[in-house]
């Protein structure tokens, strides 16, 4: 790089000074300083001017019209926001019907397990209603103390178990009363066989 | 050319930076209030702008674009794309430099978009000129001569020699340091010079 050329790059007013200075006892670097500052001159006329009449109107007209119609950033939010609505009421149907088809497996489980526990109440019950059959007439009338004595008990049982059975029609899920449904029937099961086993002993002596 | 007037033409040269009044003496508060109404689409804030920069606008369009049609349509286009962010506005750059930023930006979409240079749409000689320092061929060369350049160098001259910015604007404007912008003018006129010896 040359001097002159170091003054031109850094263009300030005092290195232009220098330039100028230097130039008058250089004709070549004043040739290269006149089209420099040619060049510049003719710039300058390049400053385009122009009557536009119409312009500003028509910036006017599309600001306008764009405040009219919702900015696409508003659009954008909008959109998202739709969206996310949409999404929200997709998955709590999803959930729902997820929830319901766990509910409804649910049902079946317990009805079926319900099910068979009444299937085996109920072959309980009727071996016990058997075994009662067998003791009735020795309990119709009964000939020992024992035996009113059992006949007492096994009619507080029956009031017992007829008393669970209404409380487990209202709640059939409830299986603290089937269990103690179980447990009534259970003594009166004990109860029959010792009434049985009174008679033979009665009848054997 | 006696060494004066090669003086006065060189100080001339050096001195005609003209630094925008509102780039200079505009607050940042100031900007940010002006760039708040522009969000709110406040068209008589806009009027004023355009009142007050208009006229350097259109110019930068046209030294960018090469006619007068799309120097208004990137014009135009700058002024709505300046309602559409104002609300982005940092204050970070004065308003009227964020505000160039965007037409440069606009004039360099339009470029692309056309992809071709813009001497083949070239409408010289249709504008007032109160007084002509120059002969026309020399603007026309001139300016073929700039439309030949690439975008940063043509934004470079036209910005600091026709528009008048000085170096700290036009490196906010273009995203270039102060000394890059020097040594980009400086680098370009080196190769007009060598092209506008042998016109």
């Amino acid at each position: 790089m040359t001097h002159i050329d170091e003054l031109l790059a850094n263009g300030d007013d005092a290195s232009m000074q220098a330039a100028a200075i230097h130039a008058a006892n250089c004709g070549e670097c004043a040739d290269l300083l006149a089209d420099w500052n040619d060049l510049s001159t003719t710039a300058r006329d390049l400053h385009a001017t122009w009557n536009s009449d119409t312009l500003w109107p028509r910036i006017e007209r599309k600001l306008r019209s764009e405040r009219r119609t919702p900015s696409f950033r508003w659009m954008q939010i909008a959109a998202a926001v739709v969206i996310m609505i949409g999404l929200g009421v997709m998955a709590a149907f999803a959930l729902r019907e997820q929830k319901e088809q766990r509910d409804f497996d649910k049902h079946i489980y317990v009805d079926n397990a319900l099910n068979d526990v009444e299937k085996a109440e109920r072959a309980h019950v009727a071996a016990i209603d058997r075994l009662e059959k067998l003791t009735d007439a020795k309990l119709e009338q009964p000939t020992t103390p024992l035996m009113v004595s059992y006949k007492e008990k096994l009619v507080v049982l029956d009031d017992a178990i007829a008393e669970c059975q209404t409380n487990i029609e209202r709640n059939r899920r409830n299986a603290h009363l089937r269990r103690q449904l179980l447990a009534i029937y259970d003594a009166k099961r004990q109860t029959l066989q010792d009434v049985l086993r009174e008679e033979t002993h009665v009848s054997n002596p | 050319m006696s060494p004066e007037d090669m003086l006065g033409a060189t100080l001339a040269a050096a001195t005609q930076t003209i630094v925008p009044e509102e780039a200079s003496t505009r607050s940042t508060d100031d900007d940010r209030r002006l760039a708040a109404q522009c969000a709110n689409g406040d068209t008589a804030v806009f009027e004023r702008i355009y009142r007050t920069h208009g006229e350097r606008m259109k110019s930068i369009a046209y030294n960018h674009l090469g006619n007068v049609s799309d120097a208004e349509d990137a014009v135009q286009e700058t002024f709505l794309k300046i309602h559409r962010a104002a609300s982005t506005y940092s204050g970070e750059a004065s308003f009227s430099t964020w505000m160039y930023r965007i037409l440069i930006n606009t004039c360099y979409d339009i470029l692309r978009k056309r992809q071709r240079r813009p001497e083949d749409q070239e409408d010289e000689g249709s504008f007032e000129r109160t007084a002509p320092a120059v002969d026309d061929n020399k603007r026309i060369a001139l300016r073929k001569l700039l439309n030949a350049l690439p975008e940063q160098r043509r934004s470079v001259f036209t910005l600091f020699e026709i528009e008048g910015l000085s170096h700290a604007e036009i490196g906010n404007i273009l995203g270039i340091t102060e000394g890059n912008s020097k040594w980009i003018l400086f680098s370009t006129k080196k190769q007009l010079q060598e092209q506008w010896k042998k016109r």
